[in-house]
């Protein structure tokens, strides 16, 4: 049994976390919850004076390679990484070799899943075969399996009419139909945002349009078939605007923000920083606030890392050739506190609504609460300590991030899973 | 002539300070009398190693630094890549490490991915100079166009030029656009809508036609090249079309005597395109001026830079 004591206990509820003390048995259930729980016998103390107890994250957006990318990531590697930044729970994306999308391989992923990890690790499927846009992939094994959601990854769904045929046969099952809104025909072989930065750098630039349009099909074909749709990894004030005014139409939407897209904008790929070569790439100062604003107005539903870990070496390439993504799941409690909630832009309560509770809800399923009776998932939040992140410090295999050598607010002690 | 502090590389012109490039242009010009003699080596690099590194095909930028260099009696190195030789994904850092193992004291680099020299600068004790990078950069194009220009207009500030043709993807726009602007040059651009993007440099003013260009009264026209190699994605319905309403012909030059207005051209030019036969005979044509002058800065820019080999 351990015992937390003198923390402060956050929620979604609450924009000022609560003083209280938090029971932890062996089996990993929390036996009381209170504002002093004595000494109990046979008990550990873990001392959170000047801490908070924060309810474990859920990250919808994670790429863990395996298999077939194994030395990237594996799901291992993936699940150490996010318990050190504090997630308990993720939604694994397909784009795996093989690409997941059959019931079988739902079924054979889960199995492995259970064998490495400690936390909830939940599985998608492809929206189509081989996540090739042509024909749909087996949605009813993959839903009998449990796979949560289904999606072709950074694999824009070419035909709207094959779209429109997955929405309304993912009706039948209650599954989510997840897109990364992106026109490939505008997009090509851009690198980074087009503006004033793609031609100083000489770049092939990726247009705001490229997402904006994408979005707004994918939302238009979700109204007009009634299905549920999750959009990944919004980027531009455009797409913020069109995703308000579907969901005033009553259209059946959620979507997510990146951290990166949250806090850093295109001049921060400065040098060739292939740390900060993204899919969507990183937009202006004008879309950043407007998403912080979606944030906080609510029309955007949760924040996901798209944890997409490469090797150093293979971004230690020229920037068009590198590929894109950065690893998420260790920085982004640690970047959001730093830069949002220690600075007083939002608080707690909706950090932990939208990277905790609504990513849990969109995938239905029930939000982590500390309370007693529920099983322990939170993490120990140090508010005035401060984390380097190194390579030391990163587990994830992938020591690429926009904010490696970077120092930031607040300190992650322990994750309790 | 001033001592400055020596750089190892040079890989754009916006990091180039106004004295770095005052130095440059002070170098050239005694470089480019030494052609008028009949012994034209200096001794500047001898024992020293250039590596004229391509993986674009360049016969103009590549043979221009090797005659550079071994003008100043540097032993020449070329290696042409050829792109398609060059499977994607290849390591560029393997490649540095050979480049390194090599011994080289300068790199001289064409690649066509931008930031690729940087990238070797990074890497490699040699020097390295960026011979043109994807649509980045090509600063001796630039430092050579600016000497170009300031031979005939002394008084070069506040002279106005027009940069005409594919401002999207061209190297040469950029950095020569940045080193005009450097010195105090206004620079207008010419070209159709899907080639001159909005995210252009700010001082890049858009002129909307030739009556335009003429009204605003340049003292030097600058055709780009037409990449006729690079149709990935249409941007033009035509080559007639685009020598019809950005071409120069024998009316344009007629306008262009008018206002006394030089005609530069980084080449090599595809005739009938961006220029008519009957407008290369133009007299005040500077094409040539500009081949020559691309030795004489290449040898000053090599002069300039130090590599860290030096310290061996």
């Amino acid at each position: 049994m351990r015992l937390f004591k003198n923390g402060s206990i956050a929620s979604e509820d609450s924009p000022e976390p609560k003083q209280g003390d938090v029971l932890v048995d062996e089996n990993g259930i929390i036996q009381q919850v209170g504002e002093t729980i004595k000494g109990v016998e046979g008990a550990r103390t873990v001392d959170c004076n000047g801490c908070l107890l924060v309810p474990g994250m859920f990250d919808l957006n994670v790429h863990s390679r395996e298999p077939g990318f194994e030395h990237k990531e594996t799901l291992a590697t993936c699940a150490e990484a996010a318990i050190h930044g504090g997630v308990t729970g993720l939604v694994l994306m397909p784009d795996t070799a093989p690409p997941v999308d059959s019931g079988n391989l739902v079924k054979s992923l889960q199995d492995l899943v259970s064998e490495v990890s400690p936390i909830s690790i939940y599985v998608s499927g492809c929206l189509t075969k081989q996540r090739r846009g042509e024909e749909l992939a087996g949605f009813s094994g993959m839903a009998s399996q449990g796979a949560v959601m289904l999606t072709d990854a950074d694999h824009e769904i070419p035909c709207p009419d094959l779209l429109r045929r997955c929405m309304e046969y993912a009706k039948d099952f209650d599954l989510l139909v997840t897109t990364h809104g992106d026109t490939p025909a505008l997009t090509k072989v851009g690198a980074v945002n087009e503006g004033a930065v793609s031609y100083r750098l000489g770049l092939p630039g990726i247009p705001a349009i490229s997402q904006e349009i994408a979005l707004d099909r994918d939302m238009r074909v979700a109204q007009h078939t009634g299905a549920r749709l999750h959009l990944q990894q919004i980027s531009t004030a455009n797409g913020v605007k069109s995703i308000a005014s579907a969901k005033e139409n009553g259209t059946n939407v959620t979507c997510e923000v990146s951290p990166y897209h949250l806090l850093l904008t295109e001049e921060d790929v400065e040098d060739y920083n292939t740390h900060f070569k993204l899919n969507p790439p990183l937009r202006r100062q004008s879309d950043c606030d407007a998403l912080v604003q979606g944030l906080i107005d609510g029309t955007i539903d949760a924040i996901a890392s798209n944890h997409a870990p490469h090797t150093e070496f293979e971004k230690s390439s020229d920037f068009a050739s590198a590929p894109f993504g950065v690893s998420g799941l260790e920085t982004t409690v640690l970047a959001i506190f730093d830069q949002f909630i220690s600075r007083g832009v939002f608080g707690w309560d909706l950090f932990i609504r939208k990277y905790s509770a609504d990513p849990r809800r969109i995938v239905k399923l029930e939000p982590v609460k500390i309370a007693t009776g529920e099983k322990a998932q939170f993490f120990v939040f140090d508010p005035n300590a401060t984390t380097t992140i190194s390579r030391d410090y990163l587990k994830t295999k992938s020591p690429v991030s926009p904010f490696l050598g970077k120092t930031l607010k607040g300190e992650i002690r322990e994750t309790v899973v | 002539m001033s001592e400055l502090t020596p750089r190892k590389d040079l890989l754009d012109i916006a990091s180039l300070s106004l004295e770095e490039i005052e130095y440059i242009f002070e170098n050239a010009a005694p470089f480019k009398q030494l052609f008028q003699r009949s012994v034209k080596k200096v001794p500047t690099l001898r024992g020293k190693t250039v590596l004229n590194l391509f993986y674009e095909p360049s016969t103009r930028t590549s043979s221009s630094f090797e005659v550079a260099a071994s003008r100043m009696s540097a032993d020449v190195t070329n290696f042409t890549v050829s792109s398609s030789s060059v499977v994607k994904g290849e390591s560029l850092l393997d490649t540095i490490e050979t480049l390194q193992a090599m011994r080289s004291d300068y790199i001289v680099i064409r690649h066509k991915a931008a930031g690729v020299p940087g990238l070797v600068a990074k890497h490699t004790r040699a020097s390295v100079v960026n011979a043109g990078d994807g649509y980045h950069a090509h600063p001796t194009q630039a430092l050579l166009d600016s000497m170009t220009l300031r031979e005939v207009y002394p008084d070069y500030e506040g002279r106005k030029v027009v940069i005409v043709g594919d401002i999207l993807h061209s190297r040469v726009a950029r950095s020569t656009a940045t080193l005009f602007n450097k010195l105090g040059i206004e620079v207008g651009v010419l070209g159709p809508g899907s080639l001159v993007p909005e995210g252009r440099h700010d001082f890049m003013k858009r002129l909307d036609s030739w009556e335009d260009v003429f009204d605003w009264g340049p003292d030097a026209v600058y055709l780009l090249r037409v990449q006729l190699e690079r149709q990935e994605g249409q941007f033009f319905p035509s080559i007639a079309e685009y020598h019809k309403m950005y071409g120069m012909h024998s009316e344009r030059i007629e306008r262009m005597r008018q206002l006394g207005a030089y005609l530069m051209h980084p080449g090599p030019v595809n005739r009938g395109v961006e220029i008519t036969d009957e407008a290369m005979g133009y007299e005040k044509s500077l094409i040539n001026t500009q081949v020559e002058n691309g030795i004489a800065v290449r040898m000053a820019v090599l002069h300039w830079l130090k590599p860290e080999t030096d310290k061996d």
